[in-house]
């Protein structure tokens, strides 16, 4: 099952429980099958901020797409809420559109009032300091401001679990250290945030980490 | 301001884009047209004359059409899924692209037609006209249902192309009898017709809006899927 959950009873933001998922490659006369999830479970609780960290290919964003629900799973359970946010490794913009109309195209598919959705933008906008740039098209901002939209665009309906695939590639320091304060922000006011990154070196802002190792999800 | 009107704005501000879809369709109407007869001959057609221009401006339109949509379909394709899962849903995501290319189409179309009717007298413009718009929406159909399957530019590109050459090829006037499978041949029948100063009977032109509704509606529905979770 995906989809809303009872995590207003239980405090569960998201659980994934023995998720497999496995992908096929080559012809068929050189068909093989590659297990890349093979019983990955985990949970987030309203109010957490939990680290998946992994190695390169370990299935980190194969993961966080089976949660999103961009990629069908093989097996398993996963329950979530609503009212989601997810911001990709890379950001999946319109490099023609501006970043004005990126905002409005999103507050619409999360059915914000234009007050509400204008209100969120421009919060989002000075946190994140980059107000000056609503009326530039995408191909126009440097790859640290693409990034800083895609962030954005997850947050700007207040989700009640946010999931981020390596949030701050491309941020420099102060924004780095901005998007911390953002993250534990949230955390303090009831949302769900996991974390997915290759290298997590702010440990000790986290509940809790897992790593994925071998397809499963081990407690560090 | 609407999706399908924001879409539609990502496109025309590729200005390049915008004059391709003006310049093919005039260019190839104007320029290339005069050889299709020659061509038609050697592959065991009839095309001659005033049909072969004719044609041609349907052919141009649903080239760059066909191109377009797939383009359109291809390079949006992931931030399309993103703004699917968001809450948008696939269906109104896959109305509001393809609502975009339509409109793009009709710029072609209309490019082309006006090539035809400077070229020639043409003896049933609006017969014309429509038929031509015809072709740009099937080739649209077939570019957006590559576009959404396959992303990598020049495998799908490869494809649209592949498909117009054995339609085109297979088609009235440049083959003996067309196969069922060739999706232009009732708006080449009406195009031809036209341009011969004859009418279409009224069959040629139900075949002609089933072939073309059914081609979007294949469209929409290939693209709906794909922007659902991957297996």
């Amino acid at each position: 099952m995906t989809g809303p959950t009872a995590s207003s009873a239980t405090g569960l933001a998201l659980a994934v429980a023995e998720v497999t998922k496995a992908f096929s490659s080559g012809p068929p006369w050189h068909h093989r099958r590659i297990a890349v999830l093979r019983g990955a479970s985990l949970e987030v609780r309203a109010g957490e901020l939990v680290g998946l960290v992994g190695e390169n290919g370990s299935g980190k964003s194969t993961l966080m797409q089976v949660i999103v629900g961009l990629l069908a799973r093989d097996g398993g359970k996963v329950e979530r809420p609503g009212r989601l946010g997810y911001c990709p490794q890379q950001p999946l913009l319109w490099g023609k559109l501006t970043v004005a109309e990126h905002f409005e195209l999103f507050a619409r598919a999360y059915r914000l009032d234009d007050e509400l959705a204008s209100d969120s933008r421009d919060g989002l906008l000075a946190e994140l300091r980059f107000t000056k740039y609503l009326g530039y098209r995408v191909e126009e901002l440097s790859g640290g401001t693409r990034q800083k939209l895609n962030l954005a665009l997850a947050l700007l309906h207040e989700p009640q679990l946010l999931l981020l695939d390596e949030p701050y590639s491309g941020f420099d320091w102060e924004t780095y250290l901005r998007f911390w304060e953002m993250a534990e922000r949230r955390r303090a006011d009831g949302m769900g945030i996991l974390i997915v990154s290759h290298l997590l070196a702010e440990r000790e802002r986290l509940t809790r980490i897992y790593e994925l190792r071998e397809g499963r999800c081990e407690l560090l | 301001m609407s999706r399908t009107a924001v879409f539609a704005r990502e496109q025309l501000r590729a200005p390049f884009t915008l004059a391709l879809l003006i310049a093919i369709p005039a260019l190839f109407v104007i320029s290339a047209a005069g050889v299709l007869s020659d061509f038609a001959g050697a592959l065991g057609g009839s095309l001659a004359g005033d049909a072969s221009v004719a044609l041609s401006a349907g052919w141009a339109a649903a080239f760059i059409s066909g191109a377009l949509g797939f383009f359109q379909a291809a390079s949006s394709r992931d931030a399309d899924r993103r703004l699917a899962l968001a809450g948008l849903g696939a269906p109104r995501v896959a109305a509001s692209r393809i609502a975009a290319s339509v409109l793009l189409a009709v710029v072609a179309a209309t490019a082309a037609f006006v090539a035809l009717e400077l070229r020639i007298e043409v003896a049933h413009p609006l017969h014309a006209a429509v038929a031509v718009l015809a072709f740009a929406l099937l080739y649209l159909a077939v570019g957006v249902l590559v576009g959404s399957i396959i992303s990598a530019p020049l495998e799908g590109s490869l494809l649209v192309v592949f498909v117009f050459l054995l339609d085109a090829f297979a088609g009235p006037g440049m083959s003996g009898s067309p196969p069922p499978w060739a999706i232009s041949q009732h708006a080449a029948d009406i195009l031809i017709a036209a341009g011969l100063g004859t009418g279409s009977p009224a069959g040629d032109w139900v075949k002609l809006a089933l072939v073309t509704v059914g081609s979007l509606a294949a469209a929409f529905c290939v693209f709906v899927v794909s922007a659902r979770s991957r297996a």
